[in-house]
């Protein structure tokens, strides 16, 4: 089911690197104010993903329609300036620049005053107030992901993708920063795409999901379905059968 | 105080070198490129300058003034009927007005600087911004020879004596007693170093302050970040490519009085020297660094003045050691620490493949030379020889920067070495003939004694200068040793206490004789330099040189050296002793080099260090890229293509117009082109695999070369 009023819609997408598919024939769709998830094991192609919509990676076929326009991989910067924000997968902070840098950067110049964003995202991110002058190079692990996050919700995206929040990080830190995204989309109707390894910590904040296995779709559904169904998600995992699947 | 009273003195050069080395740091900051054609930038901006103005005092006066001259040339030179069809006219000559006043010649020469770095991003670093190292130094020393070509045949490359303006004029009257010293000081060079204090300081606000500053120093340490955050990492450097320029024309247009815009090409070795000081990226550094190295020069020249000055240590070696001296310092103890930035994807290196038949290509070779020889006459049989001689040289570019990847900018200046070694060790103190102006002191020693001895003390410096490639590496070393050069030629080719009485000015060359058998190029009877004997030498030691080559590539060495191209650390984790290996490249390529002097040596009846200036070592180095730097049929072709060699001698004779400095802008143009298209395979390569593509099709085979190389491994394809 895909409607134009869409944030983000993918239609028989192959993407990949020198020519190669790694993702092949890929559909999906994001609408305002949901949170997705796009699961599956390493190399399931979900990171090529993400930096195909964000226009780092070229489309191999199909298409991509993010934020009314199709993307364009010639200038991937636009697609921030329209609104999308990506938490990359190595978080892509400045370490020499300070934290308050690093905001500044993501900030988008407007009329509603800069300073507004900044606040914002300082109150959703208390943890990061009392750092704002320190190198983002000296932060921990979990401090520089929050930073990540925070640079992402500056710029009040329209449509968010996060990949791999929890990578590298304590599980009680994640359980904090996977509601932050939730709540951006409840209170901002943003669009979050948030592609993740720990299968249950991702589908208790989405709407919805889709599995990825060796460049495929294997699965989808709304977030109870998925959450009930976890031999077929074990099996996506691990490769085996997938009978019956939704 | 003389000392003290220097380092003051110091302060109006400082200035240049601290703009200069600002407008570097802001290049590399903006787009990762280290500008050697920087200097290059001021030199053409101060030409526009003194054309606008016309206060030229020089030798060569234009009539009317107040043009600007666009940084290309007209394409097809006026000859046959070409001439008559006026196709050719693309315009470079724009008349603004006689005589414009001082801020109207200044902004459009800074407009020019500006349009001259807009070109240099969107023609030359933006489509080699994913491309290895080795691609984005060859292609900013190939900016470097253009501007210096295109200067040439639209300026017309004779210096000029300009007189400046406002302040910053040579008629300015000095400081008198210059705080109680009791030493004039120069009225400009106050000025001068306020203007730079004004200028640096400024460039660092707009990148402290500022947005556009922030997103560059954000793009500078992650491109994909910026991205991400809607930045554009090419715009921003292109924008940081037109401020650089426009710093570089800057201090060019306020130096004009002190230095003819010719000088400035080389000011890029001090101001690389100011800006590794401020690691590449601090501003504020590389304007202190500049200053720093400005008095430090001047006051070792200062020093040199005093009676217990050693007589072998001269002047201008103390002055362009200075650079040379900071450079190693700082890459010492601070190289760990340069920065070094990261792109969204970095491409693969030029393919290496080693010969199938060397045995059979060196007979064809030999039989075609011998032909040539035979065939050819007075001027062509000397165009036989600088081919062959090039060639010589070449092949020791092929194994150090095509095989081992070490971007060493010096061994032109070792091939000098060698040469100048010869001269002084053969010398016996007598007129070797009787044209000479002078003798030179020397033990006399046999020709093939000499000329041994020669090689071996250039493997020696080779060896000695790869000590600190054990630490630095990529561009930092093509740094350094580009500082070298011009510290080689001040303080060994030039000294005469050290290297003979002709060594500063024109040194009369050995009149050689190996076992009986006259070698050099000079018959003494008829004094024509087309002695076939000599061309038979220069293709022996050519055929020992490509042997060499092509077996070190089919060898272990030769693995080795490729897997320390490719990565270092793997290499070392691979059990390869890097350091050991470095060190064995240094030398083979210096003895190759060194057998390119002996040749050099043996072709001439007097020479000058002016034969071994840092251009002419960087054309080779341009000329055997676009060959094929990875390959001995890459140096084959490089010689040939190269000035004096065999194809660009046919252009000079046959067709009106085509001057040297014209050969050498579209080799330069070649260059770019090549590094941005072939990735530095260039001509050989591509004539290879365009010969097994037709060969495949005749046999009714579809697999091309690039399918091989691109599904097993890029340095096992073979050539025959």
């Amino acid at each position: 089911m895909t409607e134009s009023s869409d944030l983000l819609r993918i239609e028989n997408l192959d993407t990949g690197y020198a020519g190669v598919p790694v993702v092949r024939d890929l559909n999906l769709y994001v609408a305002k104010g949901e949170v997705v998830a796009l699961l599956g094991p390493n190399g399931a192609g979900k990171s090529t993903t993400l930096l195909t919509i964000s226009g780092l990676i070229p489309i191999l076929s199909g298409s991509i329609f993010a934020l009314g326009e199709e993307v364009d991989s010639r200038n991937p910067h636009l697609m921030a300036r329209r609104g999308l924000a990506h938490v990359a997968e190595d978080r892509s902070l400045f370490f020499n620049l300070t934290v308050n840098e690093n905001l500044k950067l993501g900030l988008r110049p407007d009329k509603t005053g800069m300073e507004a964003g900044l606040e914002r995202a300082l109150e959703m991110l208390p943890a990061l107030r009392p750092l704002v002058n320190r190198r983002a190079g000296l932060l921990s692990g979990g401090e520089q992901q929050m930073l990540a996050v925070a640079r992402a919700l500056v710029s009040r995206p329209k449509l968010l993708l996060v990949d791999e929040m929890s990578l590298g990080l304590a599980p009680i830190i994640v359980e904090q920063l996977l509601p932050i995204v939730r709540d951006i989309a409840d209170q901002t109707e943003t669009g979050v795409l948030i592609v993740e390894q720990h299968v249950n910590l991702a589908l208790n904040v989405a709407d919805r999901g889709y599995v990825m296995n060796h460049g495929e779709l294997v699965m989808e559904g709304s977030a109870e379905e998925l959450l009930e169904r976890q031999d077929l998600l074990e099996a996506s995992y691990l490769g085996g059968e997938l009978e019956g699947e939704g | 105080m003389d000392v003290l009273f220097g380092a003051f003195a110091g302060l109006g050069a400082g200035a240049v070198f601290a703009i200069l080395g600002v407008g570097l740091v802001v290049a590399y900051r903006g787009s990762g490129v280290i500008n050697f054609a920087h200097g290059a930038v001021a030199a053409y901006t101060a030409f526009t300058w003194d054309e606008l103005r016309n206060t030229t005092h020089g030798a060569y006066v234009k009539d009317d003034g107040g043009s600007i001259f666009l940084p290309w040339f007209d394409p097809i030179p006026e000859w046959g009927f070409l001439k008559a069809l006026h196709i050719n006219n693309l315009p470079v000559e724009i008349h603004i007005m006689n005589d414009p006043p001082v801020w109207l010649a200044a902004l459009l020469s800074l407009a020019m600087a500006a349009f001259i770095g807009f070109l240099m991003h969107i023609m030359v670093f933006r489509p080699l911004r994913n491309a290895p190292l080795l691609a984005k130094v060859i292609g900013s020393v190939g900016v470097m020879l253009y501007l210096q070509s295109v200067a040439n045949l639209n300026f017309g490359g004779a210096n000029r004596a300009d007189n400046g303006f406002w302040e910053f004029t040579s008629t300015n009257e000095p400081i008198r007693n210059f705080l109680g010293m009791d030493r004039n000081l120069a009225g400009s060079t106050l000025y001068l170093a306020v203007a730079a204090l004004i200028i640096g300081t400024a460039t660092w606000a707009l990148y402290r302050f500022t947005r556009f500053g922030l997103a560059t120093r954000a793009a500078d340490e992650n491109e994909k970040g910026a991205t991400l955050l809607g930045y554009s990492p090419q715009l921003l450097a292109g924008l940081n490519w037109v401020i650089s320029s426009v710093l570089a024309g800057a201090i060019g247009i306020l130096f004009i009085h002190r230095a003819g815009p010719p000088t400035f090409i080389l000011f890029v070795v001090p101001a690389l020297a100011a800006a590794l000081v401020g690691s590449l990226t601090s501003i504020m550094g590389a304007l202190a660094g500049g200053f720093g190295i400005g008095m430090i020069a001047s006051m070792g020249v200062n020093a040199t003045s005093y009676d217990w000055w050693p007589e072998w240590l001269p002047s201008d070696g103390v002055r362009t050691f200075a650079p040379v001296l900071v450079m190693i310092l700082v890459l010492y103890f601070r190289g760990d620490r340069l920065p070094i930035r990261g792109t969204v994807g970095v491409g693969r290196q030029p393919r290496a493949p080693f010969a199938k038949h060397p045995l059979v290509g060196l007979g064809i070779g030999i039989g075609i030379v011998v032909l040539m020889s035979n065939i050819f006459t007075a001027n062509w049989e000397s165009t036989l020889t600088t081919t062959l001689l090039s060639i010589m040289f070449m092949l020791s570019l092929t194994v150090l920067v095509g095989f081992l990847g070490q971007i060493s900018l010096v061994q032109w200046s070792l091939a000098g070495f060698a040469c100048w070694t010869l001269i002084r060790l053969s010398a016996d103190g007598t007129k070797i003939r009787a044209m000479d102006f002078l003798a030179i002191d020397g033990p006399g020693w046999p020709d093939p004694l000499a000329a041994l001895a020669a090689i071996i003390a250039a493997v020696i410096l080779g060896v000695l200068i790869s000590i600190p490639a054990l630490r630095i590496r990529g561009v930092q070393l093509a740094v350094v040793t580009l500082a070298a050069v011009v510290a080689i030629e001040d303080l060994l080719l030039r000294n005469e206490p050290l290297m003979g009485a002709g060594a500063a000015t024109t040194n009369p060359t050995p009149d050689p004789n190996w076992f009986g058998v006259e070698v050099g190029a000079l018959d003494e009877k008829t004094f024509r330099t087309d002695y076939w004997k000599y061309t038979i030498f220069a293709l022996i030691f050519v055929a020992i040189g490509g042997l060499i080559v092509a077996n070190l590539r089919r060898g272990i060495l030769g693995r080795r050296f490729l897997a320390i191209r490719s990565n270092e650390r793997a290499a070392a984790a691979a059990g390869v002793d890097v350091a050991r290996t470095k060190m064995i490249g240094f030398g083979v390529s210096s003895l190759l080099a060194g057998m390119a002097g002996i040749l050099v040596a043996y072709k001439v009846p007097v020479i000058t260090s002016e034969y071994f200036n840092p251009f002419v070592g960087l054309g080779f180095l341009a000329f055997v890229y676009l060959g094929g730097i990875t390959t001995v049929w890459g140096a084959i072709f490089g010689g040939l293509l190269a000035a004096g060699g065999i194809i660009s001698e046919f252009g000079s004779l046959h067709f009106e117009g085509i001057t040297q400095a014209y050969i050498n802008a579209v080799g330069a143009i070649g260059l770019v082109i090549n590094a941005i298209v072939t990735n530095g395979e260039g001509v050989a390569l591509m004539l290879t695999n365009r010969s097994k593509e037709m060969t495949g099709v005749m046999r009714g085979t579809s697999s091309s070369p690039n399918e091989v190389s691109g599904s097993i491994d890029a340095n096992t394809q073979e050539v025959s």
